[in-house]
């Protein structure tokens, strides 16, 4: 893929690396994800699927290369800087505050938090108050939206796996960003939540977002993505449409070990 | 009645640093043990301001508080900005090292001490005025303890405890929160130290040693870490119990060992049997 400038995406990564001592997680990276894109992310484990989620959101900085979002360089930012310019991402092993109830894992989530600001809360207790109740009536809107509406007071070990997984992702959408990371959104998951997460991802690109999926579940793959992207010991090894991928020996020779 | 006083007094002070700890430790899981030495620092620059520059005691107070906030600040920015672990070891070197620093000092009185500082208040019912102006302090910092740890903040708090690197992946400038707390919590201690010296107007630097971050320690873990109530009851019962002992009338060679064993047998008692303290509910998670 070239690295050269595409207007339609959202995000682009340009030969990005990263080693940890002597072991390559991520090489020679150039991907770039359209506004209202489903790109999928799929390969075996350890191919550095999760390495190149962290190394968009800022929890790994980069070796070489750059990562922009709508043009703007991002590898230098800290994690926090790139979640509030539009950032989203979820965890592969869900990561819900576990102290705090599913309510108040989403009020965490808006990009803008003016909670955190100590000392201009004291000087502008009207304008924090009206921002407080417009972050809550969203939160609600967003809890109803994937059917937690009455899980908003329970913290998240009172919930069964799905609804976690879930309300994780309930809490990523309140960051409203441009790019959505989705780290296996399907594992562990079944029935009417897999149904009401395909649906979300759906919308959610519907509604303009470029979002990437990590996921081992084909069949989802095939259902939401147009083009996926085969990684493997931390490099891409083809970019194409999920058919043409899914028909690719060498995938097969990589991922199921020549089987087909 | 004067005993009574010097008591309130010291409960009063021992909640203000309880509280404060708490603060830092119990809700912001920053794993310190300089808390005596911010008392320490505060105490002598209060001291010394008034002593040398004729700085009003009130005045000499705020500066020995905002000077503990300056040098938590030193302490916290280099420590945290590396990873969360470091600062329990910089945290070490910084409460002793200080300790030594003051000890090597001519003008705070060298490892003989300080004498001679002033007193907040005079007259007949000094000791009665200072323990009214001590315990409204110290509800005064429990109570913003308590502002600071429950709403929109004290969630941001527990969230980053929580989970730091997620909390950050949502937006979250952990850092900010981390040295805000520190500073905050290291300027009450600083508080209290300003007011024990124009109280007790005589400072040791020995009295600030590590063993006063295990006592602190301990009326937080006993009280109830991170709640609003257990810094209170930890300094109360912490306070009153070692004093109940001397009226057993033992030898000094037998009390000192016995008030050792008391601090590290409650903290093992209470870490195995009560985690959450007295007043603390354990959290299902």
């Amino acid at each position: 893929m070239s690295a050269s400038a595409n207007p339609s995406a959202a995000i682009r990564v340009v030969n990005v690396r990263k080693h940890f001592g002597g072991i390559v997680v991520a090489e020679d990276i150039n991907l770039e994800i359209a506004a209202g894109e489903i790109l999928g992310l799929i390969g075996p484990n350890g191919a550095g699927k999760t390495t190149l989620f962290n190394l968009i959101s800022g929890i790994h900085a980069p070796d070489g290369g750059e990562i922009f979002l709508r043009g703007q360089p991002l590898a230098r930012l800290s994690v926090y800087r790139r979640a509030r310019l539009g950032i989203a991402r979820t965890w592969q092993n869900v990561r819900l505050f576990p102290t705090l109830s599913v309510l108040d894992n989403l009020l965490m989530g808006p990009r803008h938090y003016p909670g955190e600001e100590l000392i201009a809360g004291l000087f502008q207790k009207g304008t924090r108050r009206a921002q407080a109740a417009q972050s809550l009536e969203r939160a609600q809107a967003v809890l109803a939206r994937l059917g937690l509406a009455n899980a908003g007071a329970k913290t998240p070990g009172e919930l069964p796996f799905g609804q976690q997984k879930l309300a994780a992702l309930a809490r990523t959408l309140m960051n409203d960003g441009e790019v959505l990371l989705l780290d296996e959104p399907m594992a562990g998951v079944e029935g009417q939540v897999y149904e009401t997460i395909k649906q979300v991802v759906r919308d959610e690109a519907a509604a303009g977002r470029a979002v990437c999926v990590v996921e081992h579940n084909v069949s989802f793959i095939r259902d939401l993505c147009t083009r996926a992207v085969f990684m493997f010991n931390g490099r891409i090894e083809q970019t194409g449409t999920v058919e043409e991928l899914l028909a690719s020996d060498k995938l097969a020779e990589l991922y199921f070990g020549g089987m087909k | 009645m004067e005993y009574v006083y010097t008591l309130l007094i010291l409960i009063g002070l021992n909640m203000i640093m309880a509280a404060s700890f708490n603060l830092i430790i119990g809700f912001g899981g920053l794993i310190s043990v300089a808390h005596p030495i911010f008392f320490a620092l505060s105490a002598y620059v209060s001291a010394l301001a008034n002593l040398h520059w004729g700085v009003p005691i009130p005045l000499a107070i705020a500066m020995g508080a905002l000077f503990a906030v300056v040098m938590s600040v030193m302490l916290s920015l280099p420590s945290l900005r590396v990873s969360g672990d470091y600062l329990l070891i910089a945290s070490i070197g910084f409460q002793l090292g200080f300790v030594e620093v003051i000890k090597n000092i001519e003008i705070a009185g060298g490892a003989s001490g300080l004498s001679g500082i002033a007193s907040l208040y005079s007259g007949e019912h000094r000791s009665l005025a200072f323990a009214f102006t001590v315990l409204v302090a110290a509800a005064g910092v429990v109570w913003l303890v308590h502002r600071l740890t429950h709403g929109e903040y004290g969630r941001a708090i527990q969230a980053m405890r929580d989970d730091e690197e997620c909390f950050a992946s949502l937006g979250r400038n952990a850092m900010a929160i981390k040295i805000t707390i520190f500073g905050v919590g290291s300027g009450f201690a600083g508080l209290a130290g300003a007011l024990y010296a124009h109280y007790f107007q005589f400072l040791s630097p020995d009295q600030f040693g590590i063993v006063q971050s295990s006592l602190i320690l301990t009326m937080v873990v006993v009280g109830g870490m991170g709640t609003t109530a257990g810094p209170v009851v930890g300094s109360l019962l912490l306070t009153v119990l070692p004093q109940a002992i001397t009226f057993l009338n033992l030898p000094p060679s037998v009390m000192a060992p016995l008030q050792g064993m008391l601090y590290t047998g409650l903290v093992l008692v209470f870490l195995f049997l009560r985690p959450a303290g007295l007043v603390g509910k354990t959290v299902r998670r």
